[in-house]
């Protein structure tokens, strides 16, 4: 039981007590009245000041001077039963279509959240019916099994959830679906599309990353159509791989399809930020209708027994280069793992100091891949002499694969052996399309399907 | 009646929630296209409208500008409030003596007619509480809210209208008065009166759609209707007595249909489009012919009720074919204007017999249609309005009309489309900032008034002109420069509004550019190198072509050239006209007058031409006799 509140507390902190959604009126002295509801308080603000939800909406902040009336109104608590609050949409779910079942994993993130007044910013939404009821026509083209798998900030999800992510698709795909999608916070959506795709190299059906740079609280929130847009892939594409389906552009219209290994977030905050690295995007659609296409090099279903090759070591890392790196700061960084990516200058570089510790390091069993920094096109240790004394040194070049991708291969590569010479010969060829020998004739793409 | 104003303010500091330009832009950069979701609130329903709204299915196509960045495209958060903006909201809130908050929250208004790219417009509540008074009454405040304007809208079709960002962003000072208002012409002075305490702060835009006011009107016995975005001062006044009117004739007709023991049967439309097969109306036989159908009902006891009104272009018949609009049908026919439009006598009553309307008694509301569920809609919301004109008048927002009529646009929207914007963080607004308003308080405008008076002895409507237009730093520089009061006054009072009207362009923006853009002219002007009413078409030419004055003259031939001695001038034209000045003698002065105008306007005054051309035409019939009589 709580204490018995007083009709008119005076003190900030009796205030503070009551129950968020209080019906309160407020009188400073020889001010207005201010008519409202108690907000919850935000953990760090100023403790003399009252959180109000005015009749008219408005939310203000007013501090409670000596000699303020505050009146304890009767009345329901606001947000819990009707006023001033309408009912709760129908829990009830449309019918499905009759297209074939797909399977839904949510992860948190972006893609269902609502506001969070204790923090002040948005936080995710547990409920599974919650998502379905925020994407009208989700259930258009057939059933989808929604399973919430994790609730995650994407920037806390890494190799376990990569685990725990590939036995679900695999479970679904078991259990029937014939495709499966992936919502997931888009800060590292596209590491996460990476490990599932080298964790489950035959893939019966599409496994669909996606995302919302806009969060679904928002009327515009790119979401539904990428959502939408997402299932449409995974239940109607010929395809047998982990791709991402994101904005093709600021418009919602069309979408891009890239593969799991060459997306990257390249913008902070717009609709369009993920971009194929060193290729045209996989494929592409036009949102809610008309066909999806896909690059004739797009592996289609699989037909092979599906495999699941979990298991990521934790002795992997990824440094970037830059001037002024000391050898001391990166021999601290790198201390105790097996193997390090470099994210290194243009053609794959670093300055003249790490070379000797590289040589060593190598000597003693350490891989050392070099990936270029500026993420678009290849490493190549010809053509100037710094990258021919790297490669003497026994750094592993890496073509044109991204750095990130290359971590999480290397990863993933550490946990399956510990011959170094065999690290060396898988991390340079192309497992899962995320290595290229050659790269076409095109602007790099700003954004947009092939 | 009870009239309460909200006063929607432009203000000139840039954009509220970005780096960006607030000028207008003509350049159109880029365009993409999006749609708006009905969300769930922050108690998770979901706003009626909004849910209404996003249903349609309705496309927007953004047009980008020099002055829009991610932010107006959606694709950035906003960045920290403008604390310019805040500076004159707070500036405001003590003018008019209203209660600050302690913190202010910005909050997300939701708005899904794509007029703002988020699909939410962002607001904040600055204070509360205030008053204003305007010849001798007192009108309370009951908020003050920092806003941001919306995209201006460029197009609209059936399913995509299109937006440009430049106006997106811009931040809006919204003032709200509480219902204390008795009638149009006090709504006029209060709407001046607050203008004139924005306009003081020197930091609002000017200009057409700079400022615009909704109007809460509720005539006695009648209900709150919201005439939103009025944007001319003088229409006020009408806008509020019409709206009175309307609503006094809506409860007569509600009298006189409860009388008649009136109701709005609840079964479903009827189809009628066999009995309209051969009709000669081309709205009906175009529809048909497409393979859409015409659809009726029944009204019982409201025969003749639709199409009569005491008050000019307000009838019921109106008012439901306005909510069958919405529902996307082109109009309706009602009993009332049949036989008409095509529909023959002989239909009429075939279609009277078919939804069992008795003759005169009741009538009937008919809409046709290519999609058979919006005629059925459409029906639905003229029911639904029937059923409300027996009730009271409805609450509702409306449009207002260049003719100082209204149209309806939506209903009045629920209290519960607010949700915090989470993306910015409560800001404290400290008393030490209020403290820093306080000290930097501009004039009243009633001493400013006052001052412009009995300093310069200017009438009150001048000095009131000038007060209205943010002008007084100006005028007053223009005077402290030497320039004489009746010179400048002129120029700005008449001049001015003249030549910004004309030339479409706005003056140079804030008093200083002024002064600097208007001296050489009136400098001229004072040497007597042309004569005052050359002002306009010379500083017209400066504003758009950007000369300097001595440019500007010869550009339009106000530079002294040989040949345009007054003197020559004035021979000619008496020369040219002997037959008139023998006709009509002394009186012949005026037309004469005006010849001699036509050739000199803007070069030399009116009264030296008077006087000069008097002179020389006393001497010509002087010397001349009575035998000179045409015909002799
Ligand atoms: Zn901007």
């Amino acid at each position: 039981m709580t204490e018995p509140v007083p009709s008119s507390p005076d003190q900030p902190s009796q205030i503070q007590a009551l129950p968020p959604g209080t019906s309160l009126r407020i009188r400073r002295p020889g001010g207005e009245t201010w008519e409202g509801w108690l907000l919850p308080r935000e953990s760090s603000s100023d403790p003399e000041v009252v959180h109000v939800k005015l009749r008219s909406g408005y939310n203000v902040g007013l501090r409670l001077v000596p000699g303020s009336e505050v009146e304890v109104r009767p009345g329901p608590l606001w947000g819990r039963t009707g006023e001033p609050g309408e009912a709760q949409p129908g829990g009830e779910l449309p019918r499905a279509g009759g297209g074939p079942p797909i399977t839904l994993l949510t992860t948190g993130g972006t893609i269902a959240s609502r506001v969070d007044y204790e923090s002040g910013g948005v936080k995710p939404v547990r409920d599974v019916s919650g998502i379905a009821g925020s994407y009208p026509g989700l259930l258009e083209g057939g059933p989808v099994a929604v399973r919430s798998v994790l609730d995650m900030l994407s920037e806390d999800i890494g190799p376990r959830e990569w685990e725990l992510l590939a036995q679900e698709v695999s479970q679904s795909f078991h259990a029937g679906a014939r495709g499966v999608v992936v919502s997931h916070g888009t800060d590292t959506l596209a590491y996460t599309a990476a490990a599932l795709q080298f964790q489950l190299p035959f893939l019966p059906g599409p496994v669909v990353l996606v995302g919302a740079q806009r969060s679904i609280d928002r009327p515009s929130s790119d979401g539904v159509s990428n959502l939408l847009g997402a299932t449409r892939v995974a239940r109607e594409a010929d395809l047998g791989e982990v791709v991402v389906v994101m904005h093709a552009g600021l418009g919602d219209g069309p979408l891009a399809i890239h593969r799991a290994t060459r997306v990257r977030k390249m913008h902070a905050t717009r609709r369009d930020a993920f971009r194929s690295l060193n290729e045209s995007p996989l494929g592409g659609l036009e949102g809610t209708s008309g066909p999806i296409r896909l690059r004739p090099d797009a592996k289609p279903r699989s037909s092979e027994p599906m495999e699941i090759r979990t298991g990521f070591s934790p002795d992997a890392a990824l440094a970037w280069v830059h001037p002024g790196l000391s050898l001391a700061r990166l021999e601290r960084y790198t201390q105790g793992v097996r193997g390090v990516v470099l994210a290194a200058t243009g053609m794959g570089h670093v300055p003249v100091p790490l070379l000797e510790w590289i040589q060593r390091s190598v000597r003693e069993g350490m891989f050392v891949g070099v990936t270029t920094q500026c993420l678009e096109g290849m490493v190549d240790p010809y053509v100037y002499v710094r990258g021919r004394e790297l490669q003497r040194s026994g750094a592993t070049f890496l073509g044109d694969l991204s750095p990130e991708t290359a971590y999480v291969k290397l990863s993933w590569l550490l946990h399956r052996t510990s011959d170094p010479e065999l690290l060396s010969r898988r991390m340079a060829e192309n497992l899962a399309g995320e290595i290229s020998p050659r790269r076409e004739v095109h602007e790099i793409p700003e954004s947009g399907a092939p | 009646m009870k009239v309460g104003l909200e006063v929607h303010q432009q203000l000139s500091v840039g954009k509220l929630f970005c780096s960006c330009s607030g000028e207008l832009a003509e350049e159109v950069t880029g365009e993409f296209v999006r749609r708006l979701y009905a969300t769930q609130g922050e108690t998770g329903a979901t706003d009626p409208a909004a849910r209404a709204q996003a249903s349609r299915n309705l496309r927007y196509r953004y047009q980008t500008t020099p002055n829009s960045c991610l932010v107006e495209a959606d694709e950035e958060p906003p960045h920290s409030l403008n604390p310019d903006a805040l500076a004159v909201a707070l500036t405001l809130a003590e003018m008019l003596g209203s209660e600050v908050v302690d913190q202010l929250w910005v909050m997300r208004k939701t708005v899904v007619d794509g007029s703002n790219t988020s699909g939410f417009q962002r607001t904040a509540l600055v204070a509360i509480g205030g008053k204003i008074t305007v010849k001798g009454r007192t009108v309370g405040i009951s908020s003050i809210c920092l806003e941001e304007d919306a995209c201006r809208k460029i197009g609209e079709g059936d399913a995509e209208t299109t937006y440009r960002l430049d106006r997106l962003g811009i931040p809006l000072l919204e003032i709200a008065t509480e219902p204390d208002i008795r009638s149009g012409t006090e709504a006029h002075d209060v709407a001046e009166a607050i203008g004139n305490l924005l306009r003081a702060t020197h930091r609002v835009k000017r200009g057409i759609g700079s400022i615009r006011e909704d109007l809460n009107v509720s005539a006695d016995g009648g209900s709150r209707v919201e005439i939103k975005g009025v944007q001319e001062l003088r229409l006020i006044s009408r806008y509020v007595d019409h709206e009175v009117a309307r609503q006094d004739e809506l409860l007569r007709i509600r009298d006189a249909l409860r009388e008649r023991g009136a109701r709005v049967p609840d079964g479903p439309s009827v189809d009628l489009s066999p009995l309209l097969r051969e009709t000669s109306s081309r709205l009906v036989g175009d529809v048909l012919r497409h393979g859409g159908t015409v659809r009726g009902i029944c009204l019982p006891g409201f025969g003749g009720l639709l199409g009569e009104s005491k008050v000019p272009g307000e009838r019921l018949g109106r008012e439901m074919a306005d909510h069958a609009r919405a529902r996307g049908v082109k109009g309706i026919l009602h009993s009332d204007e049949l036989p008409g439009y095509g529909v023959s006598a002989e239909e009429t009553a075939r279609i009277r017999e078919a939804l069992g309307a008795r003759p005169a008694e009741d009538a009937f509301v008919l809409a046709a249609s290519r999609d058979v569920h919006h005629a059925d809609e459409a029906l639905h919301a003229v029911a639904e309005r029937a059923r409300a004109a027996l009730q009271e008048v409805p609450e509702e927002t409306r449009d207002p009309l260049p003719d100082g009529r209204t149209r309806f646009s939506r209903p009045l929207p629920g209290r519960h489309r607010m949700y915090p914007e989470t993306d910015v963080p409560a800001i404290p607004i400290p008393g030490t900032l209020r403290e820093e308003v306080r000290r930097q308080l501009p004039e009243a405008p009633q001493v400013v008034q006052e001052r412009l008076e009995s300093t310069h002895h200017l009438n009150p409507e001048m000095a009131r002109q000038i007060l209205r237009a943010d002008m007084v730093e100006a005028f007053e520089a223009l005077i402290r420069k030497g320039l004489p009061v009746t010179l400048v006054a002129r120029v700005l009072t008449q001049d001015l509004p003249q030549i910004e009207s004309e030339a479409k362009r706005p003056l140079p923006e804030g008093n200083a550019p002024l002064v600097h853009w208007l001296e050489p002219a009136l400098r001229a002007v004072e040497a007597g190198r042309f004569a005052k009413e050359g002002l306009s078409l010379v500083l017209r030419r400066q504003l758009l072509h950007g000369e300097d004055v001595e440019t500007a003259l010869k550009a339009v031939g106000l530079a002294p050239a040989p040949g345009d001695d007054l003197a020559q001038i004035v021979e000619e034209v008496l020369e040219a006209n002997a037959p008139l000045i023998r006709d009509r003698g002394s009186s012949a002065l005026s037309p004469l007058m005006g010849d001699v105008m036509a050739r000199v306007r803007g070069k030399v005054d009116g009264r030296t031409v008077a006087a000069l051309l008097k002179e020389r035409l006393d001497r010509r019939l002087a010397s001349s006799g009575p035998e000179e009589v045409p015909g002799a």
